[in-house]
């Protein structure tokens, strides 16, 4: 491999892995606060710009330049039906199973709620939207920023001009969650929650409404990952079930329940598979699996996540 | 014909999957993968020349050892996580069978001839693989898997799932081996997953990757989660439904002019969503029905510990230091607890109580310092399995029931600690005459152990009409059903009315008098006064004082220890 190509991948991975870290961010939110893995979260991710897409432009998506009134309305839809599919996730497929103190008690019950909500999101977008992929057009119009489309690199590699703007965004509205999660009151609440919700109730937090921000939060999340990941090639609605366990393995590579590296480990798969995908033994096909193989071997050796300490055996 | 095969294969492996997700209670969302290494693994393995037998064998036997590794992994994923690996398994084998088209046969699949032969010319054997055949073969293997799962739930391997399914740190401490049986859970599972896929493909002739994609996992997980907890006739009425699918999925792909493999997996989230709302009513309602039935072991009750009361030591901490992280908790104690007396372990919070517990059965393992059994150093696992097994027992200090059991079950449970026959589990499910004896020789244990707690009475009751005096008595009678002779009972008289105590006293005295070395780690110093044959005090970590309760209280250490240095003074 010429240096060239490693920096091309590279770049191209930081960005895709920007957008894992999205996803990642998001599982790692919701497992903070109510201990349940979100099964369903990659579905939401894809779920949320599909159902804007079909409400803006209906169901025969092109791929051609929305004008700026149709740009504002996916932008605000996609992220007004991420945030609704993440909270109504939460009241329909986690909050029934959760016991006493918040904390989940019937597993197979939100497990099999979880990968419900995945499965009816998946199947009543596919009733909508019956082909394969779907070219999503972009209303941040990412690709006309700079003119040509693409970016030659150092060394002779190349790169979609849309990959810098999606890496930025990314992680800009990482650090403002960051940011959010350790300055503010409402931080410092979802902190507490998932900490000991039982102590948060005794200090006056309200845990229903704390949980309820967490989850639009999440979705809020999703829907951005979605606008940055949609358009930049076809689009298929069983893309949400991959997506999301890319996100969880970003969120296992480093501790289960922390923001910062659920997005360096969205980085470092990005590039990873990136790198893998340009390698001339491996190549594509293996760089599509290496997420999940990460996912599996993180969750075998440590399943609170790469970075977490050895638990002590609980009682 | 061969649908109706097809089905019957389809519940080959949804009874694989019967045996983690409602027998174990692991959430086990990725039988899809074994059922496709069942399937593919056959058609590739036969396409190098390899006879139909051996290659069915081998790919079940490949599924198996996967499954055995998954379970192996699983020794620290408990609940979730398990979950997350085995839906992140289920995509991963799809997406390999989808990328790499010398594995999966691209998106025509892999074929081979069907109908398939069976040639054996050593027994002169030709056999055509009809789809009658087929039906035949699945029938047997189904019938087979039925009775086994049957006759396994009331015996020595279903209580075994039952603690495991309840919860493992309870189950541990009960001496129930938790790692080695969901191994061998999970490795079961995916071997009848491998034999359900390879059935499929033999009979079909044909493997392609969609039809194994992790919508197969999922329609597997909801047709076992529909027959409820532990029950051998839940798979069938799920795979029943689920083979009404395909039909209904055409109609409706038909009526809302969508590709049949998307209305089917619209009825598979129906169906989803239908079986989680009526899971729980419909628990509630089946476990309702069954408390009225009775346990039928009437036997001269007396709980025994194997040698009586000979004041032998049974347990013993030497010089035991402890530290969590940088934290030290123990700095050398010395503790000894001997059969036939009531030994009391008192102490301020944080003086280390617990720890000494953890050390003693073995869950947290000492920095320095040893732990005999009998004598003999004890096993060195991270453990209570094991530490059962060679003579200790503890109570947990939160009062964990085995959920759906009646409280004679869950000795019952216990006492399986101290089956010692070979093969019990394997003895008991082919009914022979030993694993009969086995099992009425271990109800009777079980019952002696009620008796001893003064619970004869209670043998049929559910948990739930427990109260939590009884909750406690409960879980005495099954520390001692484990036939471990040192008992270690952690805060039992919390929550307990006055009388109650009275009762709790007088039921150590008796165990102890039958030989059983008990510990008490008590707050109530009223109760340590009555019963205790002899107190140490722990504080921060250090042994204050040992001896008899008199002995004690009259250390000015002690006093200073609980009442602080005015009261010293």
């Amino acid at each position: 491999m010429s240096g060239g190509v490693v920096l091309q991948a590279i770049v191209a991975g930081l960005s895709i892995g920007a957008v894992f870290g999205l996803v990642g961010l998001g599982f790692t939110l919701v497992w903070s606060l109510t201990r349940v893995l979100a099964f369903a979260h990659g579905d939401i991710v894809v779920g949320g710009v599909l159902l804007a897409v079909l409400a803006v432009i209906g169901t025969t998506p092109v791929a051609l330049s929305p004008d700026v009134l149709h740009s504002i309305a996916l932008v605000v839809l996609t992220l007004l039906f991420g945030v609704a599919l993440s909270t109504l996730s939460y009241v329909v497929a986690v909050r029934p199973f959760l016991g006493r103190g918040r904390r989940p008690d019937d597993l197979l019950g939100w497990v099999a709620g979880g990968v419900t909500t995945g499965l009816v999101i998946r199947t009543a977008l596919a009733v909508a939207l019956p082909a394969a992929a779907y070219a999503v057009p972009d209303p941040l119009h990412l690709d006309d920023i700079g003119g040509g489309g693409v970016v030659h690199l150092p060394g002779g590699g190349v790169v979609a001009t849309r990959v810098f703007p999606v890496l930025a965004i990314a992680l800009l509205v990482a650090l403002v969650v960051d940011r959010l999660l350790v300055g503010s009151t409402l931080g410092r609440a979802m902190r507490s929650v998932a900490e000991d919700p039982d102590a948060a109730t005794l200090c006056g937090v309200a845990i229903e409404r704390v949980v309820l921000i967490a989850f639009a939060i999440a979705g809020l999340l999703a829907a951005v990952a979605a606008l940055l990941v949609g358009p930049a090639g076809p689009l298929s609605v069983d893309r949400g079930g991959v997506l999301g366990l890319d996100g969880a393995a970003a969120a296992l590579l480093g501790r289960l329940g922390s923001s910062r590296q659920a997005v360096a480990g969205g980085l470092v798969i990005g590039v990873a598979q990136q790198l893998v995908a340009v390698s001339p033994h491996l190549g594509a096909a293996w760089s599509e699996l290496l997420p999940l193989a990460v996912l599996l071997a993180v969750l075998a050796a440590r399943p609170g996540g790469l970075l977490a300490p050895r638990e002590v055996f609980a009682e | 014909m061969t649908t109706f095969a097809a089905d019957l294969y389809l519940l080959v492996a949804a009874y694989g999957l019967a045996v983690a997700v409602s027998y174990a209670g692991l959430p086990v969302l990725g039988q899809g993968a074994f059922v496709a290494i069942g399937a593919f693994g056959t058609v590739q393995i036969t396409a190098h020349g390899v006879p139909l037998g051996v290659a069915v064998v081998a790919a079940v036997a490949l599924a198996t050892v996967a499954g055995y590794l998954v379970g192996f992994a699983a020794t620290r994923l408990a609940g979730a996580p398990l979950a997350l690996a085995t839906w992140g398994l289920a995509w991963l084998a799809y997406s390999a069978l989808v990328l790499f088209p010398a594995l999966g046969g691209g998106a025509e699949g892999l074929t081979r001839d069907a109908p398939a032969h069976l040639v054996s010319p050593a027994l002169g054997l030709r056999l055509t693989l009809t789809p009658g055949v087929h039906v035949g073969i699945a029938l047997v293997i189904d019938v087979l898997a039925a009775i086994a799962l049957a006759r396994t739930a009331r015996g020595a391997w279903g209580l075994d799932l039952a603690a495991l399914r309840t919860g493992p740190v309870l189950a541990d401490s009960i001496g129930v081996p938790v790692q080695r049986r969901r191994r061998a859970v999970l490795a079961t599972s995916a071997a009848l997953g491998a034999l359900g896929g390879a059935g499929t493909a033999v009979l079909l002739g044909v493997v392609a990757a969609p039809d194994y994609s992790p919508l197969l996992s999922l329609q597997l997980f909801v047709a076992v989660l529909v027959g409820g907890v532990a029950t051998w006739w839940g798979p069938p009425i799920g795979v029943a439904i689920l083979a009404f699918l395909p039909d209904t999925a055409d109609a409706l792909a038909r009526a809302i002019n969508v590709d049949a493999l998307r209305a089917r997996s619209v009825l598979t989230a129906v169906l989803l969503v239908a079986v989680l709302v009526v899971r729980q009513p419909l628990h509630r309602l089946l476990t309702r029905s069954s408390t009225g039935r009775t346990r039928a072991a009437a036997v001269a009750a007396s709980v025994e510990s194997d040698r009586g009361p000979d004041g032998a030591t049974v347990l013993e901490l030497r010089k035991v230091v402890a530290s969590y992280g940088a934290l030290r908790v123990l700095d050398g104690v010395d503790i000894e607890v001997r059969s036939g007396e009531i030994h009391a372990l008192v102490g301020p919070n944080g003086s280390g109580k617990s720890t000494v517990l953890r050390i003693a059965t073995g869950v947290v393992r000492p920095v320095d310092g040893e732990v005999r059994i009998d004598g003999l150093p004890a096993p060195a696992a991270r453990a209570a399995a094991p530490r059962v097994k060679a003579g200790v027992a503890r109570t947990l200090q939160h009062t964990v029931m085995l959920g759906e059991l009646e409280a004679g079950t869950q000795v019952e449970v216990a006492s399986r600690a101290k089956d010692r026959m070979p093969h019990g589990g394997v003895r008991e499910l082919l009914a022979t005459p030993r694993g009969r004896a086995g099992r009425t020789d271990r109800r009777a244990r079980a019952v002696a152990a009620l008796h001893a707690v003064g619970m004869d009475d209670r043998a049929d009751a559910m948990t739930s009409r427990l109260d939590s005096a009884e909750q406690r008595l409960l879980q005495i009678a099954r520390a001692a059903a484990t036939g471990a002779r040192a008992l270690l009972l952690d805060e039992p008289a919390a929550g307990m009315s006055a009388d109650q105590r009275d009762r709790l006293g007088r039921i150590l005295r008796h165990l102890a008098d039958r030989g059983f070395a008990v510990m008490l780690v008590e707050h109530d110093m009223r109760l340590v006064g009555r019963v205790a044959d002899r107190v140490t005090v722990l504080a921060e970590g250090r042994v204050l004082a040992t001896g008899t309760p008199d002995y004690v209280r009259s250390q000015p250490a002690v006093a200073l220890a609980y009442l602080g240095s005015s009261a010293a003074t």
